[in-house]
C-alpha cells in the first residue's frame, strides 16, 4: 500500500510490521487447517495425514475424504464467506455494528430453510433448502434496504434488524411449533437455528463453491468500499457510482451470507468480530480487509469447529459466539486503552 | 491557464468569459425555488443567506449529487452534468461538505488521498494538499479523532487534492479558528489567480470583501448577485438577515 508506504516515517511505528498480514493470515489458516484433518475420534499423525490426503493409507484417506475435508472446506468457505459479508455491511451502512446477522439476513436465511423442511419440500432435492434459504436472505436484505434506506442511522438500521429478526425469529418458530410431533423435521430445523458442520458431504461443498466466485468479485471493491465507509456523497463527488457500488456490495452481501447460511445453517458473530480484529491489527482500508477477511474468516471457523470437536461436541453456531464473544469484549478494552 | 501567467498585478483584463458553471432553471421541491446561475471560471463566489435558505442545496446541485427537478439542467464549462461519467466528475468538480462523520478510523492522509481516486489514486499533489490545510503533524491521525475544525481541514484538503478545476465547499469555514479560516480565504484567493473556480458558502459577511461575487438566498430563492459592495446594503441585509449593518472601525484581524 503505497499510501501507508510513503507515510511510514511520520505514521505509527506498527505500520512497518515486517511480516505482512496475508502470510500470517495464510499461515494461520494452514495451521488450523491440518490440525482440523488431523483431530477428532481418530486422531491422525502428520505422517498418517500426508499419506492418507495422497490416498496411500486407506483408512486415513477414507475418514480425510468423506469426512474432515468436505467439513474443512465448507468451515472455510462459511468462514470467508461470513466475515467478508459482514465487512461489505459495515462499509456499506457505514457503522461497524452492522452484521449479516443484526440485520437478519442470516434469519432470513433460516427462515427460508425452515419453511422448505417444515412444508416437507426438503425431500425433493438436496438443493431446495439452500434455494429456499436464499430466496429467505434475499427478501430480509431487501425489506433491510427498504426500511433504511436514507442516511441508514444506526438506530433506523438496529431498529430494522431488530423488527426483521422478530418477524422472521416468528416464522421459524411457528414451523417449530407446527411440527412437533414430526421430529426428525425438527432435528432438521434445529440443525440451521444452531449451525453446524456436522456430517457435510461433498454436495454441500459444490452448494457452497458458489461463495469463491462471489468472494472474486468482492476484490476489486474494497478501494470505493473505502470511500463508501466515509460517506457515501463524499464517494459518489469522489468519483464512485456509488448506486452501481451497493447494488453489488449489497447483493454479493447477500449471496455470501445466503450460501453460508444453507450449508450451515446460522452462524453468528463471524461478521462482526473477525472484521473489527482485523481493523484493530491492519487499520481500515479496505484493499487490505477485503483479501484477509476472507482469508482470516477461513480460519476463524476452522479454529471455531476444531474447539467444538475436541471439547466434545459442540455446535459450530455455539462455539463462534462462545468463543467469539469475550475475545471481542477483550479486543475492545484493549482498545480503549 | 491564462490566468495563471497574468500575474497578480496585472489590470483586470477580462479573462477567460467561458463559464465554469451553469445552472438552467435547476430547483428542489420544497428546498430551492427554480434559480439560474452563471459562474465564470477564475471566480471566487460566495454564496451567503440565513440558515435554511438553501446554500447548501445549491451546492449539492451543482456538484451533481443532488438531481435537481426537471426541467433544471447543470452544465459544468462546455458540458451537460448527464454527460459526464462519474468518474470524471470526480476529476473536474471537488466537492467539500460542511460536515462528515468518520465511523471508521481512517488516517488524514488517506483519507485526503481519497481526493486522487478518480485520478487512479496517484497521490499526487496529497503532500502539498496536507500542507495547505496544515495537516501536515496530523497526517497519521486516525480521523475519528479529530476535532471539529481538523475534520473541516480534511474535508478541504481532500477537496484540494482532487485538483478540480471547478471547487465548491460547503461553509468550508465555520468550524475552523481565526488563523486557519484567513488561510483558506487566502488559499481560495490563491487557487483563483491560478485559474480555479471557488463557489463557496459562508456566514460570517465581514468576509465578504474577499469575494468576486456574492449569491445571495433566502427563503430557497435567489435574491440578489452582484459584486459585494454592490449587493450587501443594509437594506438588503435587513430584509434578508432581519439585521442592521453599520460600518465602524473595530477589531481587524489578517494573516500575520
Amino acid at each position: 500500500m503505497s499510501a501507508s508506504g510513503r507515510a511510514a516515517p511520520s505514521g505509527p511505528p506498527k505500520r512497518a510490521t515486517a511480516v505482512p498480514p496475508y502470510l500470517l493470515a495464510f499461515a494461520l489458516l494452514l495451521l488450523l487447517a491440518a490440525v482440523s484433518l488431523a483431530v477428532g475420534d481418530v486422531r491422525l499423525s502428520p505422517a498418517q495425514l500426508w499419506a492418507g490426503l495422497l490416498r496411500q493409507d486407506e483408512f486415513a484417506a477414507t475418514i480425510l475424504w468423506h469426512i474432515r475435508l468436505p467439513r474443512l472446506i465448507i468451515a472455510m468457505l462459511v468462514g470467508a464467506a461470513l466475515s467478508a459479508s459482514g465487512l461489505v455491511m459495515q462499509a456499506y451502512f457505514r457503522n461497524s455494528l452492522a452484521s449479516p446477522g443484526l440485520l437478519g439476513v442470516s434469519a432470513g436465511g433460516a427462515a427460508g430453510a425452515v419453511v422448505a423442511i417444515g412444508c416437507g419440500l426438503a425431500a425433493i432435492s438436496l438443493l431446495t433448502v439452500p434455494f429456499f434459504a436464499m430466496a429467505g436472505a434475499l427478501v430480509a436484505t431487501g425489506a433491510v434496504i427498504s426500511l433504511a434506506r436514507r442516511g441508514a442511522s444506526t438506530e433506523r438500521l438496529l431498529l430494522a434488524g431488530v423488527a426483521l429478526n422478530a418477524l422472521l425469529g416468528a416464522v421459524t418458530s411457528y414451523v417449530l411449533s407446527a411440527h412437533t410431533i414430526t421430529y426428525e423435521r425438527n432435528a432438521q430445523i434445529l440443525f440451521w437455528l444452531l449451525g453446524g458442520l456436522e456430517d457435510r458431504t461433498w454436495e454441500h461443498v459444490w452448494m457452497a463453491a458458489a461463495i469463491v466466485p462471489a468472494a472474486c468479485l468482492l476484490l476489486p471493491l474494497g478501494r470505493p468500499m473505502d470511500l463508501l465507509s466515509l460517506g457515501a456523497t463524499e464517494a459518489q463527488s469522489l468519483g464512485v457510482d456509488v448506486r452501481r457500488l451497493r447494488r453489488w456490495l449489497i447483493g454479493l452481501s447477500t449471496v455470501l451470507t445466503a450460501l453460508a447460511t444453507a450449508v450451515a445453517g446460522t452462524v453468528g458473530f463471524v461478521g462482526l468480530i473477525v472484521p473489527h480484529i482485523l481493523r484493530l491489527l491492519v487499520g481500515p482500508e479496505h484493499r487490505r480487509l477485503v483479501p484477509l477477511s476472507l482469508v482470516a474468516g477461513g480460519a476463524f471457523v476452522v479454529g471455531c469447529d476444531v474447539i467444538g470437536r475436541t471439547v466434545g461436541d459442540l455446535r459450530l453456531g455455539i462455539v463462534t459466539s462462545l468463543i467469539g464473544g469475550p475475545f471481542f469484549l477483550w479486543l475492545l478494552r484493549r482498545g480503549e486503552r | 491557464m491564462t490566468a495563471a501567467h497574468q500575474g497578480r498585478d496585472g489590470p483586470p483584463e477580462p479573462r477567460r468569459t467561458r463559464a465554469a458553471l451553469t445552472l438552467t432553471e435547476v430547483s428542489v421541491p420544497g428546498r430551492l425555488h427554480p434559480l439560474s446561475l452563471e459562474v465564470e471560471a477564475g471566480k471566487l463566489v460566495g454564496l451567503v443567506g440565513p440558515n435554511g435558505s438553501g446554500k447548501s442545496t445549491l451546492l449539492s446541485v451543482a456538484a451533481g449529487l443532488l438531481p435537481s427537478a426537471a426541467p433544471g439542467r447543470v452544465r459544468w464549462g462546455a458540458d451537460e452534468l448527464p454527460t459526464i461519467p462519474v468518474i470524471e466528475r470526480g476529476r473536474r468538480t471537488a466537492w467539500a461538505p460542511q460536515e462528515a462523520h468518520f465511523e471508521f478510523g481512517f488516517s488524514v492522509r488517506s483519507v485526503v488521498a481519497q481526493g486522487r481516486y478518480a485520478h487512479g489514486d496517484d497521490e499526487a499533489g496529497v503532500a502539498e494538499a496536507l500542507a495547505a490545510m496544515d495537516l501536515g503533524g496530523l497526517a497519521a491521525r486516525p480521523v475519528n479523532r479529530l476535532s471539529g475544525g481538523e475534520r473541516q481541514r480534511v474535508l478541504l484538503a481532500r477537496a484540494l487534492a482532487t485538483d478540480a478545476p471547478l471547487q465548491l465547499w460547503d461553509e468550508p469555514l465555520a468550524a475552523l479558528d481565526v488563523r486557519h479560516g484567513l488561510q483558506t480565504l487566502a488559499l481560495a484567493d490563491r487557487l483563483k489567480r491560478a485559474g480555479r473556480t471557488i463557489v463557496l458558502s459562508l456566514h460570517d459577511l465581514r468576509l465578504a470583501h474577499c469575494l468576486d461575487l456574492v449569491v445571495v438566498l433566502h427563503e430557497g430563492r435567489l435574491r440578489a448577485v452582484g459584486a459585494p459592495e454592490a449587493v450587501l446594503t443594509p437594506e438588503l441585509l435587513h430584509e434578508v438577515f432581519g439585521v442592521r449593518a453599520s460600518f465602524r472601525p473595530g477589531l481587524t484581524l489578517e494573516l500575520s
